[in-house]
């Protein structure tokens, strides 16, 4: 069983009690009605991918329901540090 | 409003009784989820002492998550008048299943991902039993409570006392 860190609760906890919720740090256009189909793609669907270090976010949806930001790696499978919704990029 | 003239619990009222443990249905009780932005505004709301501690639990009242609370009252306590803070009745939602004796931990670990031998009296948080979301309070070093949406406690009752009488 992995263990999380929630940034909330301040402790490690079971990953069942977790939902991942994809590529973190991808703000949403502040004007779609602007952009071409193009860009608008990219927005929906392009994601980084990366094999390594990726930032995701995960939402502790059986414990304190909030959204946070993590950083695990994709080959091992390892979270490097966790940190709350709204803090920058680690 | 009616007055209740009988209640149809969803599982037995009669206690289960194992080798030492004891599974049974809470009292009713009233319950309110509480919406704020601090654990003082919550407070000043009840006029009682409110924790700010996520996983905690103080006079009844669970902080569950950032600005949420979960208020165990007794059955009858009234919705707060004029509180500036949101409130929502939830009392007919859950029932209350208490887990009590030596083996408590052992039953609830069949299903409960979290490390209950650590968890302190005075805990309290949302968590899973298998596939089904509870909230699990540490009442006592043997006694647990345990919250679970009313429809889904015939599944818990089923499960608890059966790995109880394993
Ligand atoms: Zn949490």
């Amino acid at each position: 069983m992995i263990l999380i860190h929630c940034p909330y609760c301040d402790e490690k906890r079971p990953e069942i009690e977790f939902v991942y919720g994809g590529e973190a740090h991808i703000a949403r256009p502040a004007d779609p009605a602007t952009m071409n189909d193009a860009a608008w793609e990219r927005y929906l669907f392009i994601r980084n991918n990366p094999r390594g270090r990726h930032h995701e976010r995960w939402r502790h949806s059986h414990g304190c329901g909030r959204f946070f930001n993590a950083v695990r790696d994709t080959v091992t499978d390892r979270f490097e540090t966790t940190y709350k919704a709204g803090e920058p990029r680690r | 409003m009616s007055d209740v003239l009988a209640r149809a619990e969803p599982i037995p009222t009669a206690p289960w009784v194992g080798r030492d443990v004891t599974i049974r249905l809470a009292p009713p009780a009233a319950r309110f989820s509480l919406r704020a932005r601090k654990a003082a505004d919550v407070q000043d709301a009840l006029g009682r002492e409110v924790t700010g501690k996520i996983g905690t639990t103080i006079n009844g009242i669970a902080c569950l998550g950032p600005e949420e609370w979960l208020w165990r009252a007794p059955e009858g306590t009234a919705t707060p008048a004029n509180a500036r803070i949101a409130i929502t009745d939830i009392g007919h939602r859950h029932v209350g299943l208490i887990v009590e004796g030596p083996r408590a931990v052992s039953v609830l670990s069949a299903g409960c991902p979290l490390d209950l031998a650590t968890f302190e009296v005075g805990r309290a948080t949302r968590t899973v039993f298998e596939t089904v979301e509870i909230i699990i309070e540490r009442e006592a070093p043997d006694r647990f409570h345990v919250e679970v949406w009313r429809s889904l406690s015939v599944w818990l009752w089923m499960v608890l006392t059966t790995t109880a009488g394993d």
